[in-house]
């Protein structure tokens, strides 16, 4: 059935190569400029009428965002997850919160986690979970979350750790590295 | 306003006898199964590595020492912080022994901070047994590879047909898939005799820095690329990623970068250092790894030094020992000249005593090193051992390009790496002469407890050696004048109840295997006639061995002793040798400057 639908969509559509994940899970990565279109074809054509998650992964060496839109047509129990790919630098979605509402809170959600902008889109720019945040994103995979922990976050006094190597070095053989090389 | 606005609030008041949502006091109430509470850590499992220190985004992790270190085990164990920790997991994830698990206990109040900071495992908790919680499930969820890259090898039928080399090396492929498994813990340096920068040098592969990564390799040994390939790497015994799959190929990941800088690089990338002439000269006998590793830290360090070996050519053990199917010749022609490229003069041809004497060495230098190989086979003294040949001596010959005797049929005594050298030597020599391989190996040891490495032996059998266990050699069966055969009895016991070497034998379980030439590959003394009845006498002895301190010096002032007369032929050891002999002649030199 998932084959079938592909094929049709093909017709009118630019898809990539689809990745039939499991007998009712399929990934397959479309246009930017034809995503929106293609949602109303599946949401009021296909019966794709659900929207499970908007959900987007960090392709930082290639400078990309993936947009992940997964559907699912609950007559048929099929899920269709729809990919987009959008420049990494000045990240801007379409937003489809008309399409969807419940789309409004996972484009908040992308807004804060890693910076894609869905402009139009109601209250995107107000905190979602993180509150009063000045760095970047944190589900950018650039972000350092342990030079963000050791900057925000206080250490305990009298805390002393041990470098293995140097340990066993100190405790095994103090002094007999080669020196005279040196 | 209507009247259901007004009453409204009160349909709530239906809800008033029935159970609450909330929860007034949440202690006590018990988290789900796999709920990631405080962690739980196995003592005896976890080795100290501190990947799950690396791996902490929130730095809640100090590593603390709790027991002695030991091989493999820095003895240190994870100490967290409650006040940073988020309960991710990752360090659960991480750890390769699998120690590390989370109960699924959360709930815990203490009006002190400090409370919040502990060893799990060493402050005992009430949650330490608690089965539930968090762990890598059925310890298959890992972070890193569990397997390395399979070695690529010549074939058996090839191998034998020549003395070419066997193992190709890694290709940039493998070598990068190998490095990546490295968590960079370093419980390896401590075993690694010479405690070469396992992690650093490994860490080069991975960033494909082989220039950095051979400067590194010089730091601590000269003999990287021999070490590369033949090196003995206790150091993979105790790396961590045994705990979940294969250790680390350390060895050759060594080798992949000394395969990948080109020969003439080295002598721009190991230059001698720039500092003043000593004035200081020192004779070194012997040109094994061990003399030529404490020569080449000499002339670095601005000494004159000068090698005398008796061979007609340099490398000792590594050249008439090794057989060239494991360490090509131009393979340590070229490491030895970057070694002579530091400004050391090895003189071949040089044998003490005849050539040269001991007291004249004395007389021109400042210091002497005696770098004596074990050169000298043992006998196993059976009758008709007189006939016998001694392995080191054949392959000795072999090297020498000398003409050996290759019978059809070859028996060897010995279950070492020595006895598997001169048996796969021998092969070659015999598919050469006669198409087809007639050797036959008899061991002392059974499979259980031998000697010689697993892939020595394995790969002896695939070139058609025949290899005995638990039989011990009663006679060399010597018929007109000829060798025959080896009589062999079996072997029940090696050592008595108090540990000494007194071999007990089945004489009714006896064999006689056909050969027309017996080997003997028992192990090796150091010929020491050299030292001269006057220098004997006045040195002090250890069984039989000459007494030294820790850094290899003598009873006398001016004399060091190093290399396999003292600790046993390995060419690692030979090399951490080599650098502590080096360092005590230097710091006696730099001595007798400043009072002079
Ligand atoms: S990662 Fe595991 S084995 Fe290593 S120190 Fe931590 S708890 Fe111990
Ligand atoms: S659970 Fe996460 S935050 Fe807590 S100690 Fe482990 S790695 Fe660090
Ligand atoms: S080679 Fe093994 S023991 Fe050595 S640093 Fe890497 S993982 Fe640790």
């Amino acid at each position: 059935m998932m084959k079938d639908l592909i094929a049709k969509l093909k017709k009118h559509y630019k898809l990539t190569e689809p990745d039939y994940r499991r007998a009712d899970l399929t990934f397959v990565t479309a246009q930017k400029d034809e995503l929106r279109s293609l949602l109303i074809a599946l949401r009021d054509i296909e019966g794709f009428t659900h929207l499970v998650l908007l959900t987007a992964v960090d392709w930082l060496e290639e400078g990309l965002f993936q947009l992940t839109y997964m559907l699912n047509n609950r007559a048929a129990n099929r899920t269709l997850a729809l990919r987009v790919m959008i420049p990494r630098a000045n990240a801007v979605g379409d937003t489809i919160h008309d399409l969807w509402p419940t789309a409004e809170t996972y484009q908040r959600e992308l807004r804060e986690m890693f910076g894609i902008d869905f402009p139009g889109s109601p209250r995107v720019n107000d905190e979602f979970i993180l509150e009063g945040w000045t760095d970047m994103p944190p589900y950018r995979r650039d972000f350092d979350s342990l030079a963000y922990s050791l900057q925000t976050y206080r250490e305990r006094p009298g805390r002393v750790t041990h470098d293995p190597r140097e340990h066993m070095k100190k405790a095994l053989y103090p002094d007999q590295k080669p020196e005279a090389a040196k | 306003m209507s009247l259901r606005d007004v009453l409204s609030p009160y349909t709530a008041w239906k809800h008033l006898f029935e159970a609450p949502v909330t929860i007034k006091d949440p202690i006590g109430r018990e988290a789900a199964e796999r709920y990631r509470g405080f962690h739980q850590n196995d003592l005896s499992k976890c080795i100290g590595c501190g990947s799950c220190e690396d791996i902490c985004q929130n730095a809640a992790i100090d590593m603390v020492p709790v027991s002695d270190p030991k091989t493999g085990d820095s003895g240190l164990r994870p100490m967290i912080d409650y006040g940073r920790c988020c309960w991710c997991a990752l360090c659960v994830d991480v750890c390769m022994t699998g120690s590390l698990t989370m109960s699924n206990e959360y709930t815990w109040v203490d009006s002190d901070p400090d409370a919040f900071r502990f060893t799990p495992g060493v402050d005992l908790k009430s949650w330490d047994a608690e089965e539930k919680g968090y762990k890598r499930e059925n310890n298959e969820r890992r972070l890193t590879g569990t397997h390395r890259p399979e070695m690529g090898m010549l074939e058996p039928e090839a191998r034998i047909a020549s003395f070419g080399e066997i193992v190709h090396g890694y290709t940039r492929a493998e070598a990068v898939i190998e490095a990546d498994r490295c968590v960079e813990c370093g419980l390896c340096v401590a075993t690694c005799p010479a405690h070469m920068d396992i992690p650093d040098y490994i860490r080069k592969v991975r960033e494909g820095d082989y220039e950095g990564g051979l400067k590194l390799l010089y730091e601590t040994n000269p003999f990287s690329q021999t070490c590369g390939r033949v090196c003995t790497h206790a150091c993979e015994t105790a790396c961590a990623a045994v705990h979940e799959g294969d250790a680390i190929a350390i060895r050759w990941l060594k080798r992949d970068i000394t395969d990948n800088v080109p020969r003439e690089r080295y002598f721009d990338l190991i230059s001698k250092p720039d500092v003043p002439e000593t004035g200081k000269k020192v004779a070194i006998v012997g040109a094994g790894p061990g003399g030529l590793t404490t020569a080449f830290d000499l002339a670095r360090a601005g000494n004159e030094v000068v090698v005398f070996e008796a061979l007609p050519k340099p490398g000792g053990m590594m050249r008439y020992g090794i057989p060239e199917y494991r360490l090509p010749y131009d393979v340590l022609d070229h490491e030895i000249s970057v070694i002579e490229k530091m400004g050391v003069d090895i003189r071949c041809n040089q044998r003490i005593g005849t050539d040269i004497t001991l007291d004249q060495l004395k007389k021109d230098h400042d210091a002497v090193v005696l770098s004596l190989g074990l050169n000298q086979g043992r006998s196993t003294r059976v009758p008709g051992s007189e006939e016998a040949e001694s392995a080191i001596d054949l392959l000795r010959r072999i090297t020498a390009g000398d003409k050996v005797p290759v019978p059809k049929q070859v028996a060897i005594i010995g279950g070492g790496n020595v006895a598997m050298d001169i048996a796969r030597s021998m092969a070659r020599l015999q598919r050469q002469k006669h198409g087809e391989v007639g050797v036959t190996v008899t061991a002392l040891e059974d499979f259980d407890h031998f000697l010689a490495d697993d892939e020595e032996v394995e790969e002896a059998r695939e070139e058609g050696c025949v290899i005995y266990d638990a039989r011990g050699p009663q006679e060399i069966v010597v018929k007109s004048g000829k060798v025959a055969g080896l009589r062999t009895w079996k072997c029940k016991a090696i050592f008595d109840a108090e540990g000494r070497f007194a071999p007990k034998y089945d004489a009714s379980d006896e064999m006689v295997h056909p050969a027309q030439m017996v080997v003997e590959a028992i192990g090796q003394s150091a010929d020491i006639s050299l030292l001269g009845a006057e220098l004997t006498e006045k040195l002090e002895w250890n069984r039989g061995r000459i007494r030294i301190d820790q850094n290899g010096r003598t009873s006398e002032p001016w004399l060091w002793a190093a290399g396999d007369l003292v600790s046993g032929p390995d060419v690692i050891h030979a090399v951490a040798d080599g650098h502590r002999v080096a360092k005590s002649v230097s710091a006696m030199l730099q001595a007798t400057r400043e009072t002079h």
